[in-house]
């Protein structure tokens, strides 16, 4: 009879573990996000992407409140290891996404990295950033059956309306 | 009022250890087959399903030495050779055999083929190139490190104006035309 919890049970954990310890994921997820501040778009392993995301979010969320708020400006010394980061932080950041409520910034998954590991990879980036756009959105074809179908349906409704 | 919980664990783990110790030394009542405990009836034997050793043992224990089939340890080996008919059933079995992938598409940009939740390697390498020819502008005008600017950017190819958007920004320029993919906004 099992008188002991298996240790490899982990429901309901959310955070993944990275690196040698958890201050070295700690370390490892700041890294990533002042890289994110300062270039706006970078390319990682879709995990660490994946757990940066929130911390990023959260980070500008407090750059929100602004600089003279001591909480914001101490988080903003912690999680930007670079330190003109921070001016950038409140005051390029911060007003570009003053009228957004969330969801900073897109993440994408990209084809699996060249080398022997074939690992995962993402590309991460905050929205409004200056560099050429990722993905275009497309619009839909005017050739189409359902698009023709409706074109015929709006000229009838305006004859209609015409006569 | 202070309530102690104590862990049932502790005492199921003593209670285990109390029996096993009796399991071991053999003084657990008719569970070990043939041994009647030693404090048992002398008249009244504890009905065992064999006869205990003792009785045929006077016989034949001069004669037979302990074989050497009996004290070495036996090991699983297959019995028959497995035909190529079963091999061919267990190595084709469809859960061993890999999965094509539905999910190909084609990219609707460049025409090569991409994964329907993963972006288009050709053009993901196309942004790629010019991202790093425009970083590479950067880091000109920057001059140094740690001299991230306080203001937007804005990138401007060959012929363009800034705009009364582009008011407060720092300009980057590239030194060619813009490509189709690359909308000014």
């Amino acid at each position: 009879m099992r008188l002991s919890l298996a240790a490899a049970i982990s429901h309901g954990r959310v955070y993944r573990r990275f690196g040698l310890s958890p201050r070295s994921r700690l370390d490892l997820l700041r890294n990533l996000v002042t890289a994110l501040v300062r270039h706006e778009r970078i390319e990682t392993p879709w995990a660490r992407a994946d757990e940066m995301r929130g911390y990023a979010e959260r980070l500008i969320d407090y750059a929100k409140r602004g600089d003279t708020d001591e909480r914001a400006m101490r988080m903003a010394d912690f999680w930007l290891t670079e330190k003109d980061l921070i001016h950038k932080l409140f005051k390029v950041l911060a007003p570009r996404f003053q009228p957004h409520p969330g969801s900073y910034t897109r993440l994408l998954q990209i084809p699996n990295r060249d080398g022997l590991d074939r690992a995962k990879m993402a590309v991460i980036e905050l929205k409004g950033n200056p560099l050429p756009p990722l993905v275009r959105p497309r619009r839909d074809s005017d050739k189409t059956l359902l698009n023709q179908l409706l074109k015929g349906y709006r000229q009838d409704a305006q004859r209609a309306a015409a006569h | 009022v202070l309530v102690l919980v104590r862990s049932p664990l502790p005492r199921l783990r003593a209670l285990l250890q109390r029996h096993c110790g009796r399991l071991e030394r053999g003084l657990w009542p008719g569970v070990l087959g043939g041994q009647s405990p030693p404090w048992g009836p002398a008249l009244a034997v504890q009905g065992p399903a064999l006869l205990p050793q003792w009785i045929n043992d006077a016989g034949e224990s001069s004669a037979k030495a302990p074989s050497l089939l009996e004290s070495i340890l036996w090991m699983a080996a297959p019995k028959k050779r497995r035909t190529i008919e079963v091999n061919r059933c267990r190595r084709r079995n469809p859960d061993k055999l890999i999965e094509i992938k539905r999910n190909i598409d084609v990219c609707p940009e460049c025409g090569n083929l991409k994964q329907k939740h993963v972006l288009c390697g050709y053009c993901y390498a196309k942004v790629k190139a010019e991202t790093r020819l425009i970083r590479m502008e950067i880091r000109k005008k920057e001059g140094g490190p740690f001299n991230a600017p306080t203001v937007e950017t804005v990138v401007l190819y060959e012929g363009e104006k800034p705009t009364e958007k582009d008011e407060g920004k720092r300009i980057i320029e590239r030194a060619r035309k813009r490509p189709s993919w690359f909308v000014q906004n």
